[in-house]
């Protein structure tokens, strides 16, 4: 072993190791089995051990959670293709569509009714939700994002992301309070 | 009840914290006076409560953590890209989840010790500084480390031998700090790492190769010595017979 890998490894253990629970929640919540996140972070980790010399400094956290959310799409796109709609395949009028759609009107549940859910239903509640919505708020709820680094990791403009955000809350209080599926 | 777009963007603004004060007390006030909005407020919250439900036990199994760890620590000679070989890799993978705590595998021997300090001397190599003191005065190193550490290392001035002190860091070593001495000689870095010596017993000088990088270890005083470097090894070997000398109880 040359110097070059033994610092690419050093760089490695201290860039992406520390958030490897974050690349498993990530991966977990898009693609939906803990099986499948495991495989999907692993592949991960082989892109940010290949990449790790362009990782120059920034907020490794972010770096770690761009090339998870990255693979997780290549890995849905590879294993399930029928499942995945990525907001960035839409023509410009269809993304429109896609960001305006629905109505504004917000389904309150309740919130005693929420609370009550069980793990597993709020996981089916947001499987139901299109993999952009779902990231969203995967980032700002469990990782807890703010805006600005959402928008670095999902690629997104920041107005987006606050658009995104507010229209994926508003789905998921809508199917939980229309019975999760 | 319907909202306008942007009092969607507000309220959703403001559950996440990204207003600014005076927007956020605003919106505050409005929430005081108005019911139905601050109902929005708390279904927010508790859909944030819900998905942080399972927190706890949404983590990644110990094995997938080992395969990983495996890969930041690769033996040598094994196809990096091959699973299969990262697979057999596993004892290996398991030794460095002890390091960091993740495992149960207690490791002692003098060449994972090699292999730790040898990583430690490269990652300082590739930090902006290499120390975190500078100096190449030991009144100065010597007292830096007060507090820092369970033992008092010992510092000797090798200057006009033509190992000047460059200063001092902490590593952590086995999830204990160690010290951390830099020299330099001619365009190479030495780190001479000390730590207290558990059995007591003193121990002639050892020699380990790691990576291209030659680590000598002694036992002395009840101090562990490593010097790490990549310089000649007659000039490391000159270096610790000039330390030892320089560092003997007369």
């Amino acid at each position: 072993m040359n110097v070059d890998e033994a610092s690419d490894q050093a760089r490695f253990t201290e860039v992406f190791v520390p958030y490897l629970v974050d690349a498993f929640r990530l991966a977990r919540w898009l693609a939906g089995s803990r099986a499948d996140a495991e495989d999907i972070v692993q592949e991960a980790s082989m892109r940010a051990f290949k990449y790790i010399r362009g990782f120059s400094g920034g907020n490794p956290r972010a770096w770690v959670l761009t090339i998870v959310r990255n693979t997780s799409y290549s890995w849905l796109a590879k294993n399930r293709p029928k499942d995945v709609v990525l907001s960035d395949d839409l023509n410009q009028d269809d993304r429109e569509q896609f960001e305006q759609a629905g109505t504004q009107e917000m389904q309150t549940p309740e919130t005693a009714l929420i609370a009550k859910l069980e793990a597993e239903q709020v996981r089916k509640a947001m499987a139901s939700l299109p993999a952009p919505f779902r990231e969203i708020l995967v980032l700002r709820e469990i990782h807890d994002l703010d805006y600005c680094t959402i928008a670095e990791v999902a690629a997104l403009p920041i107005g987006t992301v606050m658009s995104r955000l507010a229209r994926a809350r508003r789905l998921l209080s809508a199917t939980i309070a229309n019975g999760i599926p | 009840m319907t909202l306008s777009s942007q009092d969607e963007l507000l309220l959703n603004a403001y559950v996440d914290g990204e207003l600014d004060p005076i927007e956020a007390t605003r919106f505050e006030q409005r929430l005081r006076a108005d019911a139905a909005l601050n109902a929005q407020v708390e279904t927010l919250r508790a859909l944030r409560g819900a998905l942080r439900s399972d927190l706890a036990e949404d983590v990644p199994s110990p094995e997938l953590r080992r395969r990983i760890m495996a890969k930041s620590n690769p033996p040598p000679r094994a196809d990096r890209n091959s699973w299969m070989a990262l697979a057999a890799s596993f004892l290996i993978g398991a030794v460095l989840a002890g390091a960091t705590s993740f495992g149960a595998l207690n490791y002692r021997s003098s060449d994972d010790l090699a292999e730790q300090l040898v990583s430690a001397h490269v990652r300082a190599l590739m930090a902006p500084q290499p120390t975190d003191v500078a100096s190449s005065s030991h009144h100065t190193v010597k007292p830096w480390f007060n507090g820092k550490l369970a033992f008092a290392p010992t510092v000797a001035d090798l200057g006009a031998q033509g190992f000047p002190l460059v200063g001092g860091r902490v590593d952590v070593v086995r999830v204990e700090p160690v010290a951390s001495l830099v020299y330099s000689h001619g365009k190479h870095l030495i780190s001479l790492f000390e730590m207290p010596n558990t059995s007591g017993a003193s121990a002639p000088v050892t020699s380990h190769k790691k990576q291209g990088y030659l680590a000598l270890s002694w036992s002395e005083g009840g101090i562990s010595y490593w010097a790490v470097s990549d310089t000649a090894p007659d000039e490391l070997e000159n270096f610790v017979k000039l330390f030892r000398a320089a560092t003997a109880n007369p």
